[in-house]
C-alpha cells in the first residue's frame, strides 16, 4: 500500500476550528486511504471530526498528514490544497480581521 | 442516505437555532429536525412534536436524538415508543451535550457514517475543550473512540 506523508502549515486565521475541521474531515472521507493527522504529541484519524477538533491546531502551527492506501497520493494532495487555500475563507477572514492572508503555502515534504 | 438528527429542546427557538448551526456543518446532506417547546408554544417538551420530528428525520440509516436537558429524555422515549409502532428505523437517544453533540453528529452523518459512529462522535464531543489549550497539547489524553456510556436505543 502506498504511504504518503507531508507537513502542512496551517495559515488560516482560526486554525482547525469548527468549519475548517469540518471541511478537512469531509475531504478526507472522500478517500479510501487511512489518513492520520499528527500535531504535537497527538495523532488522530482525519476522518473523525472529534479527533480533528481535539487537535486544536492553530494558525501558524504545522500538522503532519500521513495517508496509507491506494488513493493516498490524491488524498494528501486534496487535503494539502484545502489547507493552502486557507479552507476557502481567506477573503472572509481578511474582511473580518482587516489583515491580509496571502494563502502562500509553506508545506514541506516530510 | 445519511443518519437523520432530531433536536429536542424545551425551547422552540433553541431547537431551531441548533438546527441552523448543525445544518451549516452538514451542508444539506443530513436531515435535522427540530422538536422544541410545547404544543401550545410554551417552554417544555411535546411528545407529539418529537414524534413528528422523528418521522421527518427517519432514514434507513437511523436517527440520533439529542436532548437539551435530561428531563426531555422521558418525552423522547415516549415519542420513540409511538414511532416504533409504524417505523422500523433504528433510533438512538444521546446523552451528548446539545450544541457540540449536534454539530459533531451533523459532520459525522454528512460523511455517511453509520448510526453507532454518529452517536459515538456526539458523545466524544463532551470531552472537547471550549477554550484553546496550550500549544500542541490537549487538556487531557482521551481516546476519541472511547465507547459512549450515555447512549441507549
Amino acid at each position: 500500500m502506498p504511504v504518503v506523508e507531508r507537513n502542512l502549515l496551517i495559515t488560516n486565521k482560526v486554525g482547525l476550528h469548527a468549519r475548517p475541521a469540518r471541511l478537512l474531515v469531509q475531504t478526507a472521507a472522500l478517500f479510501q486511504s487511512q489518513i492520520l493527522l499528527q500535531y504535537g504529541t497527538q495523532t488522530v484519524n482525519a476522518k473523525s471530526i472529534v479527533g480533528v477538533l481535539r487537535l486544536g491546531a492553530r494558525c501558524g502551527s504545522t500538522i503532519h498528514v500521513r495517508a496509507e492506501g491506494e488513493d493516498a497520493e490524491e488524498a494528501v494532495r486534496s487535503i494539502a490544497e484545502l489547507v493552502q487555500r486557507n479552507f476557502d475563507e481567506a477573503e472572509e477572514a481578511d474582511r473580518r480581521q482587516g489583515e491580509s492572508t496571502t494563502g502562500v503555502s509553506s508545506e514541506a515534504p516530510a | 442516505m445519511t443518519v437523520g438528527l432530531v433536536i429536542v429542546s424545551h425551547s422552540a427557538r433553541l431547537a431551531e437555532g441548533v438546527v441552523e448551526l448543525a445544518g451549516q456543518m452538514a451542508q444539506g446532506k443530513v436531515v435535522i429536525a427540530p422538536a422544541g417547546g410545547t404544543a401550545e408554544g410554551g417552554l417544555g417538551t411535546s411528545v407529539d412534536k418529537i414524534l413528528q420530528a422523528l418521522r421527518q428525520a427517519a432514514s434507513p440509516e437511523g436517527v440520533l436524538v439529542l436532548l437539551d436537558l435530561g428531563s426531555a429524555g422521558l418525552a423522547a422515549e415516549m415519542a420513540l415508543e409511538l414511532f416504533k409502532q409504524d417505523h422500523d428505523c433504528p433510533v438512538m437517544i444521546s446523552s451528548a451535550p446539545l450544541v457540540e453533540g449536534a454539530v459533531v453528529a451533523a459532520v459525522e452523518a454528512s460523511i455517511g457514517s453509520p448510526l453507532p459512529a454518529v452517536a459515538e462522535a456526539a458523545m466524544a464531543a463532551t470531552t472537547l475543550p471550549k477554550l484553546p489549550v496550550a500549544e500542541g497539547q490537549a487538556t487531557e489524553e482521551t481516546a476519541p473512540d472511547d465507547k459512549p456510556a450515555g447512549d441507549r436505543t
